[in-house]
């Protein structure tokens, strides 16, 4: 699971969860692999974003490094801070841990890189 | 027409080269598909080489853009293909729509331009192909032309002014006399006829229709429904009602000639000319085994073996005269009949509870099961599912509910998609290669609400076994998308064969033994639970219920890696709704969306929809 797919998860499908936003990560694994730069698409993904659940997902599991705490202005032109933010949605990835929801505490566990989002049936 | 010229823009000067070079790209595939010879010499027949039914290209436009240039002979839409044929009287005309059209005017699919090619000629066999619907009418239809006089036709149309008129459709105004027809049920309630009865000014017509036809016999009709319809306007295929009308039903057309299109389960297919003033008698099988409709657009275009005839519609105003059935239906057109259906199949409502059931068990698991045989056989991804991917620009979010092993996980450019799906198995096929997958059921897509720029459900949605759920799910997809998002969803059709071509699921079965109705289709059926069965399908051939069982056979050795604890060859039973042309349509349109595109693609009713 990146931290891109992480920003729009949510556990709001569960019974009695109303916002279920944002997951809280607990990682066991956590691998960073190199994936290609495109200054256009990250620029573009940026404004799409929940800034602060990025950040505070980053930090959360230690991959935040040098990424500033708010978004630069003129960011389109700052090439240091889209790889920058670049390497924190794209390249880090949590393969074994679980996502936490924030109003149950109901965990769902993260293996191979897949959380597993399904619901038991009273849980629907 | 004034959107027509701002269209065209100036042609450039010559073709830059990456356009020849698609240019020639696009000739090969028009060849591939049809049989057509391209040629750099002008002819009078130009080929459309990279639009056709299946993106949305019409008749309709392609007339409007090519008669520009001169009298077409021949407008040659093909169904399932991504291209399309014009033929011109003479090749001056030809010419000079080429030079016009080729690589300038934006009618392909996502408002890109058209490419053409000359070609030597069409190819006889698709031509004929093309002419079978449009020749006979169906058993059972007589279209009496000229019925009514002038003077008579301006009195049945001065009995309404639908100015004044209430109620009116989405696409029509409707009056209805006798019994009103409900149209959430489909039905008309016996127990409240209208104080309005058919005018008496009616009469005539069946002093008349004795004489003309004095062979029918008939009862005068008690139900009599006008409908007006603008150019533009049209009701979609239906059925009328079988327990809730008599055989025969009479339909009289005033203002304008109209084509109305019959279809049936076997897939043929009639597209009839309805004169003003005449009146149609539509019995036996026309009446009960197939369906009508009139397709909403501004001119109709009919080709016969004489040539191309364009009518522009005008208002076109209907008398439909009906007789009221007291009871049951007792036709033997089966697959139409309500009356048949609802004693005969045991009614699926005793389903809902079973659903998750069922499709844990038939859908789940069985995906669990034959993952890799699956996932080995399902590697080819549809064209047209690619294009409205790449149709997304850099930057986009595009989630795939239902992704499976992934094979259209790879196929945007610059954007991120993330997949969906209840199988562990598929998932971790995925995850080789490094796809952003989620294990979870696409009635809950665990994704916020308006987020994606896009979305696409390919061959999921009829793996859920209540019309509810399958409600759902298309709301779900709805909700996870921005305002402005698009999303692309395909279902299989119970129609395996479309205008006449058989879908590449009934051509596989190599032998071809069974694909003839009737022939060998086993009456099979798996109980659920005491009283709820599902037929079983026999692989390879036309569907003869909605929801059934399609068995997947997993050979010999080929589950070898799988827990299945035996090296024996084992049958899975797949649960699915197949859907019936129209019926994705009518449960999209319930939703505030709008329907960009829908067509028929491999077997599939497809539609794209765009979130308000
Ligand atoms: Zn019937």
């Amino acid at each position: 699971m990146k931290l891109l797919t992480h920003n729009m998860l949510t556990s709001k499908c569960m019974k009695g969860v109303t916002v279920g936003y944002p997951l809280k990560i607990n990682a066991f694994d956590v691998k960073v692999s190199e994936v290609d730069f495109n200054p256009e698409f990250v620029s573009r993904i940026i404004p799409k974003l929940d800034w602060n659940v990025l950040y505070n997902a980053a930090e959360s599991i230690g991959q935040v490094e040098d990424m500033p705490k708010s978004i630069v202005d003129d960011y389109e032109n700052n090439t240091d801070f889209l790889k920058k933010v670049h390497r924190v949605l794209l390249e880090v990835e949590v393969i074994n841990g679980e996502l936490v929801c924030p109003e149950t505490g109901r965990k769902f566990p993260i293996s191979n890189g897949i959380p597993n989002m399904l619901l038991n049936e009273d849980e629907v | 027409m004034e959107l027509a010229e701002n269209i065209i823009q100036k042609r450039p000067e010559g073709l830059s080269s990456p356009s020849k070079k698609k240019q020639r790209k696009y000739q090969h595939t028009l060849t591939k598909q049809t049989g057509a010879k391209c040629t750099i010499f002008p002819t009078k027949h130009i080929g459309i080489c990279n639009s056709g039914l299946v993106n949305g290209l019409s008749e309709e436009v392609v007339y409007e853009h090519f008669s520009k240039y001169g009298k077409i002979e021949q407008i040659l839409m093909l169904p399932g293909k991504s291209c399309c044929f014009v033929s011109f009287d003479d090749i001056k005309c030809s010419t000079k729509a080429f030079n016009n059209i080729n690589g300038v005017l934006n009618i392909a699919q996502y408002l890109k331009p058209v490419f053409l090619s000359f070609v030597e000629n069409i190819p006889e066999s698709l031509i004929e192909a093309n002419l079978k619907h449009d020749s006979d009418p169906p058993n059972g239809l007589i279209i009496l032309e000229n019925f009514i006089t002038d003077s008579e036709e301006r009195a049945f149309l001065a009995l309404n002014d639908f100015n004044r008129l209430g109620s009116s459709l989405k696409h029509r105004q409707v009056k209805h006399y006798g019994y009103e027809f409900k149209y959430d049920i489909n039905n008309v309630d016996l127990n409240c006829p209208l104080e309005e009865k058919i005018p008496k000014e009616c009469d005539i017509l069946w002093e008349r229709l004795r004489i003309a036809y004095p062979q029918l016999i008939f009862v005068e009709p008690d139900q009599l429904t006008v409908n007006c319809y603008k150019p533009g306007q049209g009701i979609p295929s239906h059925v009328d009602t079988h327990s809730a009308f008599e055989d025969p039903i009479f339909i009289l057309s005033l203002g304008s000639a109209i084509v109305m299109d019959f279809k049936n389960d076997n897939g043929d297919h009639h597209s009839l000319l309805i004169p003003q003033k005449s009146f149609v008698i539509m019995s036996g099988e026309s009446r009960y085994a197939y369906t009508h409709g009139i397709t909403p657009r501004k001119l109709d275009i009919l080709q016969t073996k004489a040539g191309l005839t364009v009518f522009h519609r005008a208002i076109r105003v209907s008398f439909t005269f009906r007789k009221v059935r007291n009871g049951k239906c007792c036709c033997k057109f089966h697959s139409k009949c309500d009356s048949y259906l609802r004693t005969h199949e045991k009614s699926y409502t005793a389903f809902g509870q079973l659903a998750e059931r069922v499709e844990e068990t038939h859908v789940h698991k069985v995906y669990e099961n034959i993952a890799q045989h699956f996932s080995e056989t399902r590697h080819k991804p549809w064209p047209n599912v690619v294009d409205f991917i790449k149709s997304f620009e850099t930057g986009s979010l595009l989630v795939d509910v239902g992704c499976g092993n992934g094979k259209y996980m790879n196929c945007g450019q610059n954007i991120f998609q993330i997949g969906l799906d209840t199988s562990i198995s598929l998932l971790n096929v995925c995850r080789e290669k490094q796809y952003q997958v989620l294990l979870g059921n696409c009635l809950r897509i665990p994704l916020l609400d308006n987020v994606a720029d896009g979305a696409i459900s390919i061959a999921v949605i009829h793996h859920l076994s209540t019309e509810e759920r399958r409600f759902s799910a298309i709301r779900e997809l709805l909700r996870i998308l921005k305002a402005g998002g698009r999303v692309l969803v395909y279902v299989w059709a119970k129609e395996q064969k479309h205008r006449n071509e058989k879908s590449s699921y009934l051509k596989q079965d190599r032998k071809n033994r069974r694909c003839e109705e009737n022939e060998a289709v086993s009456n099979e059926k798996l109980t659920l639970v005491d009283g709820v069965e599902i037929p079983i399908h026999t692989n390879r051939t036309q569907f003869k219920h909605q929801d059934v069982l399609v068995p997947w056979k997993l050979k010999k050795n080929s589950g070898k890696s799988l827990n299945t604890g035996t090296d024996e060859s084992q049958t899975f039973l797949r649960y699915y709704h197949v859907f019936k042309e129209g019926e994705l349509e009518n449960m999209c349109a319930q939703f505030n969306s709008k329907l960009l595109h829908s067509y028929y693609d491999q077997g599939n009713w497809c539609v794209i929809l765009e979130k308000k």
